[in-house]
């Protein structure tokens, strides 16, 4: 319920301000109808001209109209771009050209029961806010419509510029570069990597996840190869416990267990 | 800061909701058919020998140029509907074309070719009566226009005045017609009734009235109807009480005042009893005199052809039977066309030439009828000249049922135009039936009385009857795949209709305004079947109702059209198969009393055919089908069944039950005082749309359910007071059980039209706001609340809590003509609104936009709940067009129909034209996308394939080498 008065407090307001606009339109509006050079009884005509810019009028005016506010009155344009809609009561009017191909921006047209015409923006926030514009109408098109989306294609530099790939390749340029960086034989170096390794496995009972699935998914038969798969990171210990049933990878794993890291780094 | 945040995060939803159509997709599952309505004249462009147009203009208030080889339109201008934009006249002249607009306001002249303005100029006000091209020494400069009282002569190349003379005694005086033969007079032709003629020379060059003369015709009443100009100005009438014919020479020579009367007995010639004759004349330039030869119709099917020589009639040819006469003329040569009946389902129009009456050879062509359309009404020709001088044509046939048929010589159909599509009523779309197989498997599930050995038989033999249609379905498409593409064409024909995999194609049938049922294919646009209604009162109303759908195999589909006279208020039932078209054998009830309210119910009997009831006048209730077990079931279900009636001409709203002896009671009634305001609409929700989910989930992940109600009501009314100041819309939400009003809603300062949709717990409404000048829309949702009162069943008559009501209003920065909301199989896609604007474009607006929940302060629990940030104006974007640049002229409806995929809504909009396209309001959630990039996913399987083999082999080696080491 609350932003339904705070709507009608909104709407108050604009209406303040409707107000102040309407006050104007009313004291342009004197009494009496006096015949204006193009008025028609009390009926008048309004006139402008379309232009796109570039394309020759026939090739677009067969499909255009003028429509004032909405259908109430319409027009045609004519072989040269220029249109006139004619009987229109005084009145304040949105006037619009429509084709299916260019936009046009409408124009806001007030006349008064004397048949003095204006041409502002049209704003329909604020009703009363009036930014003048050339009357007879100028009405430029600003380009064709848009009316697809472009399809996603498929592109080399989409597909690097990715973050999951991003994600991807920094860690393995970091493994690739790292190890060049380095010096991996020196044995005190090799120790405090070590300890490093150990300081971020805290805990070495505890089985990891990845290793889980390994295990799950390699079944009986491809344990030599879940071995080398899982090299490393982890203490010789751990491992040798679990693959207890594979006899020659146990002893690979023994024999090469700081080799492993080696491999790892390469 | 807080505003550019805000900004940033609208752009953002704004560009997710986002739901267009890609450019490749263009044509690929849409269609338009471009219609302009009843052709009330069509001239065919003459002045180029090979000029492939046929001009006309229609009842629908359009001009249009058509293609005479393919009956495309070249072009098309819309003008307003209504009186404002009638056109009273046609005049072709070398590529101008001019028209008479709006009851004679407005003078146009169009340029042929380009299908662009020449110029448009208001006339004085005045009553139109006829308008003419006036020529001089060969050359045409001037049109002519008579008004009640005023005649005015205007320059074709620019449309201003020459001259404007006030028609002498026009209080008294009827002037009908003018006329002008190409001598630099121009004659005003006015009427007495049943005392006599006045005819008034103008000069053309000034306006001077030449002559002025009385003609004693104490018999005529109207000279449009029964008076034609002839051979060098002679006036001939026609009377059918004498019976005689009656002449008079305008010459200005001449000063006699009384007709030559020609008895037609005289002649030789006989009137048909009660039928009044008619003149038919010919000009074929307007530069020169008319034609000395005319046709006189003596009865409805005996036509004359007769000459005017020396102050002589001579008879050239008699014409019986004959249906329609027309004249043309191709360079120097005017014939004149003959149709008539050849036998039932047939008709040959024949060529004669005009001068002597005689019989041109090889000019028979035949007109095949179809006998589910309308009789020939009207006959246009387009004569030309064969390299050997001989005369060739093509004829554009206009039938009751607003078919344009172009026919080629001897009998060949160059194309058919369906006008009467122009002026669709109402329309239902129907799930094609099943084909052979597919029936054969659903029927295995149907029975199951079987043994088990039975079932697995079938099983099988089902199986086998499914393997067998996919190896006929690959052989056809490696047939197909040899032959080149053109050649492949998959015609839609009505044998080979069937269902396809998501129920995407279905039948959409549709009811015009002229009482012509059409079937067409949803998919192609192929109109499958056509069936005219002759006897449809002209001002009816239209109620199409599916009774039984295709799903009841072996029972046929059964539509039911109930058209019911809006004066007398008599309806008669059409009872139709809706995939064929065929009328059914079942037999509609009689329907002696005025019908007030149709309702279709969910009961069934034996047949599956859903049960309509129909209320009279005396409240009395009527079953269609009534069988005995419908007849019980209703007995059953009476207590039930509750029905509501809106009489708008006294402002009351009333509710009814019925009783177990099929008999009536009120129970309740709502009186809108009809010196304030009036009833525009009441709109129910539509009965085949399902809500999925109850509630809605807050930010607190507490939920909010939603007032579903099946049986409310949105009723519209209008002030009658239209000052800008005071006028007002109000909407009331009534329970159409219990007549409970459950909220009422009053926009002041705002008149209609008031466009609305009624749909789950919400109802959306436009209307124009007389104060600021501009269209708004508004929303109103209902909620239960947080808790909900009886989750499992909804009662109308058990309910306390009134519930929740929210609202709130939003610009709209243009005008719209129809609006409607998707509708999906189970409801559990997100709904758009379907707006038709006026400049053509349909726009798929996401009642996301339309959430009164829509805060105006950004909170972490809105921005939880997906909620948009409160903005007074919607915008209009041309990506949510759905229908891209396919204009749609006049948009009246728009028809939602569910498909078989829950992502997919099937729309048809119609007006002038006719649209059909598929709707994704969540995208496509349940289908691969069409653009689903095949080559990349097989591509990185692969490519993942070999790096894992590669990798396994280096992986050996190199454990190898380190073994080793």
């Amino acid at each position: 319920m609350w932003h339904r008065e705070r709507i009608l407090l909104l709407l108050a307001f604009v209406q303040s301000v409707l107000v102040v606009g309407w006050c104007f339109t009313e004291m342009e509006a004197g009494p009496g109808a006096a015949m204006s050079t193009q008025t028609n009884g009390d009926r008048f005509k309004i006139e402008g001209r379309a232009i796109v810019p570039g394309v020759k009028t026939q090739d677009w005016v067969s499909t255009a109209r003028v429509l004032v506010d909405g259908e109430e009155h319409v027009g045609f344009l004519r072989t040269d771009g220029s249109f006139a809609v004619n009987d229109v009561p005084s009145g304040s009017y949105v006037v619009e050209v429509v084709t299916p191909t260019y936009r046009f921006e409408a124009v806001r047209v007030d006349i008064t029961s004397k048949g003095k015409m204006r041409a502002r923006l049209v704003n329909y926030i604020k009703t009363s806010e009036v930014i003048r514009q050339p009357y007879p109408l100028q009405i430029r098109s600003s380009g064709p419509h848009s009316y697809f989306m472009k399809r996603e294609t498929w592109g080399w530099t989409d597909f690097l510029m990715n973050p999951m790939v991003m994600m991807m390749v920094l860690p393995l340029l970091i493994i690739v570069l790292l190890p060049k960086v380095v010096n991996t034989n020196d044995p005190e170096m090799r120790k405090e990597m070590e300890q490093s390794m150990n300081m971020l496995n805290p805990n070495p009972e505890l089985p990891d996840v990845s290793e889980l699935m390994t295990k799950l998914f390699s079944g009986s038969k491809g344990s030599s190869k879940a071995g080398s798969s899982s090299k490393g990171t982890r203490p010789a210990a751990k491992r040798r416990g679990k693959h207890s049933g594979a006899s020659r990878a146990k002893k690979l794993s023994m024999q090469n267990n700081n080799a492993d890291l080696d491999s790892w780094d390469q | 800061m807080a505003e550019l945040i805000l900004l940033w995060l609208k752009c953002i939803i704004l560009y997710n909701a986002v739901d267009a159509v890609f450019e490749d997709q263009v044509g690929k599952f849409d269609w338009r058919q471009q219609y302009v309505g009843k052709v009330r004249f069509s001239h065919f462009d003459t002045h180029v020998q090979s000029s492939k147009k046929v001009i006309v203009a229609t009842e629908n208030n359009v001009f249009a140029a058509l293609n005479t080889r393919t009956g495309e339109l070249f072009w098309r201008h819309v003008d307003k509907s209504g009186p404002e934009g009638n056109i009273d006249a046609l005049l072709h002249h070398g590529q101008d074309a001019i028209l008479v607009v709006g009851n004679g306001r407005l003078l146009r002249s169009w340029d042929v070719n380009v299908g662009g303005l020449n110029w448009e100029i208001v006339l004085d006000s005045g009553s139109f009566q006829k308008a003419c091209l006036v020529g001089q020494q060969g050359t045409v400069k001037h049109v002519a226009v008579l008004k009640k009282n005023i005649i005015s002569l205007h320059y074709l190349s620019n449309g201003h005045q020459k001259w404007i003379e006030n028609l002498p005694d026009s209080e008294t005086v009827d002037y009908q017609t003018v006329y002008s033969g190409g001598n630099g007079e121009v004659y005003a032709l006015g009427i007495v009734p049943h005392s006599h003629i006045v005819i008034i020379a103008y000069s053309t060059d000034d306006g001077e009235i030449i002559k002025q003369i009385s003609v004693e015709a104490p018999w005529l009443s109207n000279i449009v109807a029964s008076c034609a100009v002839i051979g060098q100005g002679v006036l001939i009438c026609v009377d059918s009480a004498t019976p005689s014919l009656y002449m008079y020479n305008l010459n200005p020579n001449m000063d006699d005042l009384q007709m030559t009367q020609i008895p037609l007995q005289s002649l030789g010639l006989e009137v048909a009893p009660d039928f009044q004759p008619v003149l038919v004349s010919h000009q074929p330039n307007s530069a020169h005199q008319p034609l000395s030869e005319f046709f006189l119709q003596l009865g409805p099917d005996n036509f004359l052809l007769l000459q005017f020589n020396n102050g002589q009639i001579v008879t050239l040819r008699d014409f019986k039977p004959a249906l329609l006469v027309s004249f043309a003329t191709t360079g120097e040569k005017t014939i004149a066309a003959v149709m008539s009946p050849k036998n039932k389902t047939a008709c040959s129009i024949n060529l004669f030439s005009a001068e002597t009456g005689r019989r041109l050879l090889d000019t028979t062509l035949i007109f095949v009828m179809d006998p589910n359309g309308g009789k020939p009404e009207k006959i246009y020709i387009q004569p030309f000249l064969k390299k050997d001088d001989s005369v060739g044509y093509r004829a554009m046939v206009q039938t009751e049922d607003h078919t344009l048929t172009f026919i080629q010589q001897p009998g060949r159909v160059m194309w058919i135009r369906e006008e009467a599509l122009s002026d669709v009523v109402t329309m239902e779309m129907v799930d094609l039936p099943l084909t052979g197989t597919q029936a054969e498997l659903e029927g295995e599930f149907g029975k199951k009385a079987d043994g088990l050995m039975s079932m697995v038989f079938k099983r099988l033999s089902s199986q086998l009857i499914l393997l067998q249609a996919w190896i006929s379905h690959l052989w056809k498409l490696f047939y197909d795949a040899r032959k080149p593409r053109s050649q492949v064409k998959n015609e839609v024909t009505i044998e080979n209709l069937s269902r396809d995999e998501f129920n995407l194609q279905k039948m959409m049938v549709m009811v015009t305004a002229s009482g012509k049922l059409f079937g067409i294919d949803s998919k192609t646009g192929s109109i499958l079947w056509r069936h005219y209604l002759n006897d449809v009162p002209s001002n009816a109303a239209f109620k199409l109702m599916v009774q039984r759908t295709t799903a009841h195999f072996p029972h046929p589909p059964q539509c039911t059209l109930l058209i019911k006279d809006k004066d007398t208020g008599l309806t008669t039932l059409h009872v139709f198969n809706p995939i064929f078209g065929k009328k059914s054998h079942v037999t509609p009830p009689a329907l002696p009393q005025p019908i007030l309210q149709s309702l279709l119910l969910p009961l069934m009997d034996q047949d599956y055919a859903k049960v309509l009831l129909l209320v009279d006048d005396q409240y009395k209730v009527s079953a269609f089908p009534s069988t005995k077990n419908v007849l019980q079931q209703l007995q059953e279900m009476a207590s039930s069944i509750f029905f509501y009636l809106v009489d708008s001409s006294q402002g009351r709203l009333s509710g009814y039950r019925l009783r177990t002896d099929l008999s009536t009671e009120q129970i309740w009634e709502v009186v809108i005082p009809m010196e304030i305001q009036r009833i525009v609409s009441v709109k129910g929700k539509r009965p085949n749309e399902h809500v999925h989910s109850q509630g809605r989930v807050m930010g607190d992940r507490s939920v909010l359910y939603k007032y579903l109600n099946p049986n409310l009501l949105a009723v519209v009314t209008e002030s009658t007071d239209t000052h800008q100041e005071r006028s007002f819309v109000g909407i009331i939400l009534i329970d159409g059980v219990t007549g409970r009003i459950i909220h009422e809603a009053v926009q002041r300062k705002a008149r209609g039209p008031v466009h609305i949709v009624h749909s789950e717990n919400w109802v959306v409404y436009e209307y124009w706001s007389t104060k600021s000048r501009r269209n708004e829309f508004s929303v109103i949702e209902l909620y239960e609340g947080m808790e909900l009162y009886n989750s499992t069943v909804f009662s109308s008559l058990d309910r306390p809590h009134a519930p929740q009501v929210l609202q709130q209003s939003y610009i709209f920065p243009s005008a719209i003509s129809t609006m409607e909301a998707t509708l999906t199989e189970k409801g559990i896609t997100s709904r758009h609104l379907l707006i038709g604007l006026p400049s053509g474009g349909i726009l798929s607006l996401p009642k996301m936009f339309l959430d009164p929940r829509r805060p105006e302060i950004v909170s972490e629990q809105s921005r939880e709940e997906n909620l948009i940030p409160y903005a007074p104006e919607l915008m209009i974007r041309t990506e949510w067009f759905i229908n891209y640049n396919q204009s749609i002229s006049r948009v009246r409806g728009i028809h939602t129909s569910p498909s078989g995929l829950e992502s997919t809504c099937l729309v048809v909009a119609y007006g002038l034209d006719i649209y059909q396209t598929r709707v994704y309001p969540s995208k496509q959630f349940d289908v691969l996308k069409d653009d689903y990039d095949y080559m990349l996913i097989s591509s990185v399987l692969l490519a993942l394939f070999f790096a894992t083999m590669i990798s396994k082999r280096l992986a050996e080696v190199k454990l190898l080498n380190r073994a080793w080491r």
